[in-house]
């Protein structure tokens, strides 16, 4: 039985702001397409309405119609209200990180309000009229001010793979959009399920995943992150770290040793930068050329997308496996 | 006034505690590497012996490339920060000045942010964080010195009013540059956030001469702090420039505070616990005070160092917040004690 598992990045609460800033610094253009295609309208039959559903921060959300304005305030929001052929019914996003698919960089941005810049603008929240405001966890003080306004806030707080699914299937419930839902869903346990299938019979190998540098930053054992390398075949250096994101010592590291070195791409470095730190040199997996640069977007959002992050890591770990 | 005999001694078992830190230090960590492992490793990078066979190249690397250069960070950093508070502390003639409290080290990290964010940090080569740092922590002293000074005197409630007024605007500031920030934006946490980790011995080699030129600086200034300790009325009866002084000793007070800062990031209280433990065992003469001070501060920051990449291991802390633990109950009585009204020595 694996522990709960804490959110994703974007909730982290010490480098919340820290890691929010690194995000924006790096918003780029969408990955590669991993889910299929987006746009179309979905279809309402065959769900009743209203449905009532208690979301992840115990909240309990009556949505009487199928709502027809949508506001997302999370990446990985956004990208779920996309793969259930929704997003013509998207009024507002959270910000620039918003960026799969393409098409989610210009509905209007509702994002970078608060003393820290990480709060939604509650003003353009009501303004957009929306009848779903789908978020994640964290932020317990405007969330309460906008069903306060009369706007249905709906929390989804995916802690593991699986629990993406049953989100999606939570999504599909409240939109109407269930048939959609649950063939995402569907699709994304099976190629999950495919990925964990082809690395199953390859012993794990050690690595460590880096999430920023200097200090050197990692993720612990219940995270979000942590689950992925799990699966993936990792025996990760910092399995037994107490903290969510830890500060990593670099001796610790040169003396684990680990055979594949994983970067996040919101790291900003290349495999050469990481070469010429001081001490990286004796690090097996910088000697032996492996430091792989991992599209963070894909393994940090708990979205339709994260099967793809899986195989970028099981690819990454155990090249053998997918030749 | 001590004898000198027990001053040398003093000096010496300072020395002593220093060598056995940094040794601790260098062999302590996630691989223990005993003390005479680390001798024949540095006999044989000098080339006077034969390099130890049975010694992993792991540790070598972790000897070289990562515990020295730390170490001798923290050792640099840690005189920087106590020969700076000393300097503020005989300037201000206020026991409480140390170059965090005072606003004096966020000043010199905004010249360092800003400098990131608009120039870029490897475009003017190493010198440029240090020198902007420089800049920052200079304009602050300054401010906050005009600010404290009441008259002839600088009381403890304005110095310590006046330097956090300063240090909070100083932070809005930094927001707002570094809201300009687009790609730099990584450059400026690893800054903020880097302190003693993943700085390679050519950084190390930039500063030193920095820190050597402070320290110098503050030695020659050193007599006329303690004629300023008298008042400036009679400092300048007996011959001393004191504006030209005070110019200097800010000048001189920045300057090392703002090595410390672009080396490690703000690092508070090294600079106000390392003078007042040592004043009891040496006097209140800076030119005594000063070469201990040079001792100690290196050994309360290898230690706090020490504390920060084992309490938790393999994870670590922020050195500052070490420092900090330490310093805020120390800073706490000191305040106490300061504001009862006593006889000065």
């Amino acid at each position: 039985m694996r522990p709960p598992r804490s959110r994703p990045f974007p909730a982290l609460p010490t480098l919340a702001v820290a890691l929010a800033v690194v995000l924006a610094g790096c918003a780029r253009a969408g990955a590669p397409a991993a889910s299929g295609p987006s746009g179309q309208t979905a279809s309402t039959t065959g769900a009743a309405f209203p449905v009532t559903v208690t979301d992840d921060d115990g909240v309990t959300v009556t949505i009487d119609a199928p709502p027809s304005r949508i506001v997302t305030f999370a990446p990985s929001a956004t990208e779920i209200v996309y793969a259930l052929g929704l997003g013509d019914r998207l009024v507002g996003v959270s910000g620039p990180f918003d960026d799969y698919p393409p098409a989610a960089r210009s509905v209007e941005e509702i994002g970078g309000a608060g003393e820290f810049g990480v709060d939604p603008n509650l003003e353009k929240v009501v303004s957009l009229q929306p009848d779903l405001f789908l978020t994640i966890a964290g932020g317990d003080r405007w969330k309460e001010r906008l069903r306060d306004l009369g706007v249905p806030v709906f929390t989804i707080d995916s802690t593991d793979l699986d629990d993406v699914a049953h989100d999606v299937g939570t999504v599909g419930r409240l939109t109407g959009a269930t048939d959609e839902a649950a063939e995402v869903a569907s699709e994304l346990l099976s190629q999950a399920d495919q990925v964990e299938q082809r690395v199953a019979g390859e012993p794990a190998v050690s690595c460590f995943f880096e999430v920023f540098y200097p200090p050197l930053l990692t993720v612990g054992p219940d995270t979000f992150i942590g689950d992925l390398l799990d699966r993936a075949g990792c025996d990760s250096v910092s399995e037994q770290a107490k903290a969510d994101y830890p500060t990593w010592s670099v001796d610790d590291l040169v003396r684990e040793d680990p055979r594949v070195y994983l970067v996040s791409s919101e790291s900003g470095v290349t495999a050469k930068a990481v070469a010429e730190r001081p001490g990286f040199v004796a690090v097996g997996a910088v000697a032996a050329g492996r430091v792989v640069l991992i599209d963070s977007d894909l393994v940090s959002r708990p979205g339709p997308r994260i099967a793809a992050g899986l195989q970028l890591l099981a690819e990454a770990l155990h090249p053998e496996a997918f030749e | 006034m001590i004898a000198p005999n027990r001053y040398r001694r003093i000096l010496l078992l300072l020395a002593g505690a220093l060598t056995a830190s940094f040794l601790t230090a260098v062999a302590v960590g996630a691989v223990w590497i005993s003390p005479w492992t680390i001798v024949r490793l540095i006999a044989w990078k000098l080339g006077i012996s034969a390099r130890p066979a049975e010694v992993p190249r792991s540790a070598e690397v972790i000897l070289f490339q990562l515990r020295l250069p730390r170490v001798a960070l923290a050792t640099v950093v840690g005189a920087a920060l106590a020969a700076s508070g000393t300097v503020f502390q005989g300037l201000f003639r206020n026991p409480l000045a140390d170059p965090a409290i005072i606003g004096v080290s966020s000043g010199a990290a905004l010249g360092a942010i800003a400098v990131i964010v608009f120039v870029g940090s490897g475009a003017l080569g190493a010198f440029a964080v240090p020198l902007a740092a420089f800049a920052g922590a200079l304009l602050t002293a300054f401010l906050v010195y005009r600010l404290a000074r009441i008259g002839p005197a600088v009381h403890v409630a304005t110095l310590l009013l006046a330097g956090i007024a300063v240090a909070a605007a100083i932070s809005s500031v930094m927001s707002l540059v570094m809201s300009f920030s687009g790609e730099q934006i990584r450059d400026i946490y690893a800054w903020l956030l880097g302190g003693l980790v993943g700085q390679g011995w050519e950084s190390i080699g930039a500063i030193v001469p920095l820190v050597a030129l402070g320290v110098l600086a503050a030695g020659l200034t050193a007599h006329d702090l303690n004629l300023l300790s008298l008042g400036e009325e009679r400092a300048a009866q007996l011959g001393v420039e004191v504006d030209r002084l005070k110019r200097r000793s800010i000048a001189v007070g920045a300057l090392l505070a703002a090595c410390a800062v672009s080396m490690a990031g703000v690092i508070g209280f090294v600079g106000l616990m390392t003078p007042h433990i040592l004043r009891p065992l040496v006097g209140a003469d800076h030119r005594r005070l000063l070469p201990a001070v040079l001792l100690a501060g290196p050994i309360l920051l290898i230690l706090a160092d020490l504390v920060a990449r084992t309490a938790l291991a393999p994870q670590e802390l922020p050195v500052g917040v070490v420092t900090a633990l330490l310093g805020g109950p120390f800073f706490l009585y000191l305040l106490r004690r300061e504001g009862r009204p006593r006889a000065r020595a």
